[in-house]
């Protein structure tokens, strides 16, 4: 099931004196089972182009394709592509509006009409993929949850929708290592084990960069790459020019390699660092 | 989705016409004359030359027509439901009957009635945004300030009340953009708000407003708190950055204001009213 993005443009506030165009000419195409990590500064589309995955924008000029279903045709059916294209927000507080844990994830599979037993299934496996128990949490009102427990809870609330694609719009802002890696281990799960597509949007260049397999650089409304993460991370200086910090470990092998060290490119893991960094040095005692 | 795309109360577009150059305190005293006088007017040539009128301080402003229009949008439907009513429920035993079905009875008054209400409410809407449009929060506050200064005599907090007021403008926006959020989140999970007879779109809207409200109320005790931070005491001792002078331009606003309101008063008073 791809998305298919066709010449897209985008401007806010159409038809005003405030009217500013966000997206430019951008196409391109994610397919099924992909994890595609979205990366560029602030303000740069974002946010606007990933809504449009899921028909929260309808396009004016060019065309969004889910599934082959055109989202600007009047007949296409926009609730089963927004119940295919899931989509976690920014800010958590914004989607979660329910009194009780379990009344906001069920909110989605009501809106689906099934029967209730179902929608009870749907509501505990969603608790379950995120980790909430659903025993002791399904009852708790919202507001006494915590930061990271406050994204799981969005999350589960459109898993129960059942998506076959995933868009997670910089969920581990403002969260503590630990509840950042949780999370992080959860959509790691999603896309193992589920093979749910999943599109990364985010801040952090090192989080995209041990998450995604591809990797779609956005910087003034424009694609300006579109390629493997390997490949993305090696044009060092065009991703510093935009203002986008590179992975921690991409600057240690940078620097190293600057000071004569012979390290290969595109290492992105601390793992692989820690191998090519070891051989190194142990090449380099041989030679001595 | 975009809900703030059709709100122009409360925003300022910037300009460099005699308008915008106005003294704040010259915009709102002419915009209250206007006001005034609109609401004594009750015969179709007084609408006629207020169109006029504003139609011509429009065009001076340079500020496009479609896009002060604009917000009067989403209050049209509100605008039908209220001409109907007149329509239907004003009695006049003299009037003309048009029509009749049960209790109801639409007759020559109520039609009246209903144009004569959605004639003042357009009017209204349109100055009020025509005001904010062209004068700034900041001049709208010195403006307003200034001229509440004398009840300070008599008790009245003016600087509180005008600040309020400007939150209030402000939050219009901020309140618009949040909405959107949530509903975008809320369609994100299969809400039709696009769907469905009017009973099943007014249903959707109520699961809406929890988050809105809290979230209106968090953003208010930040607000409090900033303010706070920044050591704002209320209005005693507050000096200003800019002093406010009535120039040329505001004589000759004056001038144009009372020849206007001189040929609407003989117009309310010569012509037929409506009603």
């Amino acid at each position: 099931m791809p998305i298919e993005v066709i010449n897209l443009n985008h401007s806010y506030k159409e038809g005003t004196p405030f009217e500013k165009q966000v997206l430019f000419d951008i196409n391109l195409v994610i397919d099924d089972g992909e994890f595609v990590g979205i990366i560029g500064p602030t303000r740069s589309g974002k946010t606007t182009l990933a809504q449009h995955f899921n028909a929260l924008h309808i396009p004016r000029r060019g065309k969004v394709l889910v599934d082959g279903v055109d989202t600007k045709d009047k007949q296409a059916d926009l609730i089963t592509v927004r119940h295919r294209v899931g989509y976690v927000f920014q800010n958590p507080d914004y989607q979660l509006f329910a009194p009780t844990v379990g009344e906001d994830i069920a909110f989605g599979p009501l809106n689906q009409k099934l029967p209730g037993s179902e929608v009870e299934k749907k509501v505990r496996e969603a608790m379950d993929q995120v980790g909430l128990d659903y025993k002791t949490l399904y009852n708790r009102d919202i507001f006494a949850l915590s930061g990271g427990q406050k994204r799981r809870a969005a999350i589960a609330g459109v898993l129960a929708c059942r998506p076959r694609i995933l868009v997670l719009d910089d969920v581990t802002a403002g969260l503590d290592p630990r509840g950042r890696e949780d999370i992080l281990a959860v959509i790691r799960k999603l896309h193992r084990r589920q093979n749910i597509t999943i599109i990364f949007i985010s801040n952090s260049m090192d989080e995209v960069a041990s998450m995604a397999e591809r990797i779609i650089v956005i910087d003034g409304g424009r694609v300006l790459m579109d390629d493997t993460t390997k490949k993305v991370f090696a044009r060092f200086a065009e991703l510093r020019s935009i203002g986008l910090e590179l992975p921690e470990v991409s600057v240690l092998i940078d620097e190293l390699q600057q000071a004569g060290f012979k390290l290969p490119d595109g290492i992105l893991s601390v793992n692989e660092a820690l191998h090519s960094i070891s051989s190194a040095l142990r090449e380099m005692e041989a030679q001595k | 989705m975009e809900l703030t795309k059709n709100i122009t109360l409360g925003v300022y577009l910037p300009g460099k016409s005699f308008i915008h150059n106005l003294d704040p305190r010259t915009k709102i005293i002419a915009a209250t004359i206007i006001i005034v006088l609109l609401l004594f007017s009750r015969s179709y040539p007084a609408f006629a030359l207020s169109a006029l009128f504003i139609a011509a301080l429009i065009i001076f402003s340079g500020l496009p027509a479609g896009y002060v229009m604009r917000g009067l949008k989403p209050m049209l439907p509100v605008l039908a439901i209220m001409w109907v009513f007149q329509l239907f429920l004003f009695k006049d035993p003299d009037a003309a009957v048009y029509f009749q079905w049960w209790i109801f009875e639409a007759t020559e008054a109520g039609l009246q009635m209903g144009n004569l209400i959605i004639l003042r409410v357009l009017f209204l809407f349109t100055i009020t945004t025509f005001l904010t449009l062209t004068t700034s929060v900041v001049s709208l506050t010195d403006g307003l300030e200034s001229m509440l200064k004398p009840l300070q005599a008599i008790g009245l907090p003016s600087q509180e009340l005008v600040m309020t007021l400007v939150i209030a403008l402000r939050f219009v926006l901020i309140l618009a953009e949040e909405l959107e959020k949530i509903i975008k989140a809320q369609m994100a999970r299969g809400v039709a708000f696009d769907r469905g007879n009017f009973i099943q779109k007014t249903r959707k809207i109520f699961p809406v407003f929890l988050p809105l409200f809290i979230g209106a109320f968090k953003r208010a005790e930040e607000l409090i708190v900033a303010m706070d931070a920044r050591s704002y005491t209320g209005g005693k001792g507050r000096t200003k950055m800019k002093t406010l002078h009535m120039g040329r331009v505001d004589l000759g606003a004056a001038a144009l204001m009372i020849i206007y309101s001189g040929l609407l008063i003989y117009i309310i008073t010569t012509t037929e009213p409506m009603i």
